[in-house]
């Protein structure tokens, strides 16, 4: 008989073997061994990618730091279909998987719990699928400008156009006034080794803290896009690969018929050079209700004067659920951007601390 | 193991249980046979709205009506019962007097509760599919991504979506296997187990836990839905296999080293 001690070893054996390989596939994601490069090399990487067929997974996570909204507190209310969305995006965990095939095949799938939402791109014809509601909608892209097709990756580079390395060489310049540009350790995403391309802003007056992209080391694609907020160890918003696969997907993904029962609504293209069509409320927009822009860079400010804001906007119930009374309005701090309402009706936004927007509402 | 699955089948409770989850896609698909007007989207549980044009959808819609209680509360009773209703029926030891060995004992009496785990969630499905299918007759189905598939394949994916949900509900019957080697009473280990499983879901919705939800077996219950995305999305039945695989083993450990070293009285 052997002592009851050996008898419980597998008990401790078993969640010390789970948690040590938890470990190691968190752990593993990062660090590939890649032959160094400049942040240039990167950059002309960057911008030398022409890959256009691909099939992946993509994963969004938001650690914005905004209040969480008890479910149903938006139910009911007029806002509350469009709002949720935009909150939705802002915050919490998303998938969604990609096709692509060529610049005018797309297909797009946003997973949500039980029901999904398609954009599926043939061509000029474009249609939008939302399981839950069951509704599909149809618009027709306007033709392509006449000189677009030139424009498009792999259709030859003519003389006098700059290359991908010069390119990258005059962003470098152009970012550095603002932004430091560096590279990273190599990092794995996807199952892909990619560098990670840091820009840092110069300035000490934003929030962010930083912006990694990871740069696949063989085709240039990006693979994730994470920016970082200041003194913030999570990114505060991440887009990630976390499947990829090059080449052409399947053909069939890109034809959508509306499935039977579904609710068919086509939709107008707004056509270029018109005014907006009456209804959609763009119309009734005052011309000189244009914003005005303080600073430049990672520091900018941009105020919405008293006339572009709707005035019951500061007393909806969600607006008012957000943000909180501070100073000269009421404001909305993100870990990354930050919203002040001001009394007179004006709303600045910008990539700040409050007290930034504050001296810009006041006129400091 | 034959006569562990006849005596369990043979039992009038497990019968019981299993007409009660049969009855459920009956209520539901009767119910909306009955009402004067289709439900419109976005109304009741979800794909609700899709069942009068497809029979098999009520399946479905059975389904992430039990995944939260019916399932785990038969399953509970079912995996609670494995040993602690042998010790107090007082044919335990008589069980281990038997060459077979306390390790062969406790495999047996999961894999018992693991087919019981498919018998369940088939009984909804099929059932479900029946069901609809007599209320509703067969047509196109939908797919969450807009694209329409034929009956055959639609059927498919029913037993698809039938197979994750078992495969989800095995942690929980390991859970149960362990709590069933602690006590005498099965009562308090159906119990238990019936409580951890709604814990488990009441956790998974705190926000402030976030960094546990990946480790709750109750995780990826409901994501039975990746199944039925055109193209199949396999993520979430690899993460939720491997997920329940952990908790098979962690747990089938700590039954093994409760039930050797235990006394065995009764």
């Amino acid at each position: 008989m052997k002592r009851p001690s050996v008898r419980w070893a597998p008990a401790v054996v078993v969640p010390a073997v789970i948690a040590t390989g938890a470990l190691i596939s968190s752990a593993g994601a990062g660090a590939a061994d890649l032959e160094p490069r400049t942040p240039a090399q990167v950059l002309a990487l960057l911008a030398a990618s022409d890959v256009q067929a691909f099939a992946g997974t993509l994963e969004q996570t938001s650690e914005l730091g905004l209040p969480t909204l008890p479910d149903g507190a938006l139910a009911g209310s007029a806002e509350g279909s469009a709002a949720t969305a935009v909150l939705e995006l802002l915050t919490g965990e998303r998938t969604a998987r990609v096709y692509a095939d060529g610049p005018s095949n797309l297909r797009v799938q946003v997973f949500d719990t039980l029901t999904e939402r398609d954009v599926v791109r043939r061509g000029d014809e474009v249609w939008l699928y939302d399981y839950e509601a069951n509704e599909a909608t149809r618009l027709e892209l306007p033709d392509a400008p006449a000189g677009h097709a030139a424009s498009l990756p792999g259709a030859g580079t003519p003389d006098g156009v700059p290359t991908p390395a010069e390119l990258a060489d005059r962003f470098v310049a152009l970012v550095d006034d603002t932004t430091e540009v560096a590279v990273g350790a190599g990092v794995v995403v996807a199952g892909r080794d990619a560098y990670d391309l840091v820009l840092s802003p110069r300035s000490a007056d934003t929030l962010i803290g930083s912006v990694v992209i990871a740069v696949d080391a063989e085709t240039g694609l990006p693979l994730s896009v994470a920016v970082h907020a200041r003194g913030q160890e999570e990114p505060a918003a991440r887009v990630a690969f976390t499947r990829l696969t090059l080449g052409a997907p399947d053909p069939a993904l890109f034809s959508f018929t509306p499935p039977p029962g579904a609710q068919v609504e086509e939709v107008e293209p707004p056509q270029p050079g018109l005014r907006p069509p009456a209804g959609t409320g763009l119309d009734r927009l005052p011309a000189v209700a244009l914003p005005t822009v303080t600073g430049s860079g990672w520091d900018t400010v941009v105020a919405l004067p008293a006339a572009a804001v709707p005035p019951e906007l500061a007393k909806a119930p969600l607006v008012a659920q957000l943000t909180r009374a501070v100073d000269g309005g009421r404001a909305l701090e993100t870990a990354v951007v930050t919203v002040l309402l001001t009394e007179d009706g004006r709303a600045l936004v910008g990539a700040v601390p409050l007290e930034r927007l504050q001296d810009v509402a006041a006129g400091r | 193991m034959r006569s562990e699955l006849r005596v369990l089948f043979g039992r009038p409770r497990t019968w019981a249980m299993l007409l009660a989850l049969a009855a459920i896609p009956i209520l539901i698909a009767v119910a909306v046979r009955l009402s004067s007007e289709p439900p419109g989207p976005g109304e009741g549980p979800p794909f609700l709205d899709r069942v009068t044009q497809n029979g098999l959808f009520v399946g479905m819609t059975a389904l992430v009506v039990s995944i939260p209680l019916f399932l785990p509360l038969t399953v509970g009773v079912v995996a609670g019962d494995t040993i602690a209703g042998e010790a107090s029926l007082g044919t335990l030891r008589y069980l281990l007097v038997a060459p077979a060995g306390r390790v062969r004992l406790l495999v047996v009496k999961y894999v018992a509760a693991a087919v019981f785990c498919l018998a369940a969630t088939l009984t909804v499905v099929v059932v479900g599919a029946l069901v609809g299918l007599a209320l509703f007759g067969a047509g196109p189905a939908t797919l969450l991504s807009g694209d329409t598939v034929g009956v055959g394949e639609s059927a498919v994916r029913a037993l698809l979506v039938a197979v994750y949900v078992t495969v989800s509900l095995l942690g929980l019957s390991a859970v149960g296997l362990f709590v069933s080697t602690l006590t005498e009473v099965p009562v308090g280990a159906m119990a238990a187990t019936v409580v951890l499983s709604v814990v488990a879901q009441v956790l998974g919705q705190l926000d402030q836990l976030a960094w546990l939800h990946p480790w709750l077996f109750s995780r990826h219950w409901l994501g039975f839905a990746d199944l039925l995305r055109q193209p199949v999305s396999w993520d979430s039945f690899g993460d939720n296999a491997l997920l329940q695989a952990g908790y098979v083993a962690v747990f089938g450990a700590l039954a093994y080293g409760r039930f050797v070293t235990k006394d065995v009285l009764s």
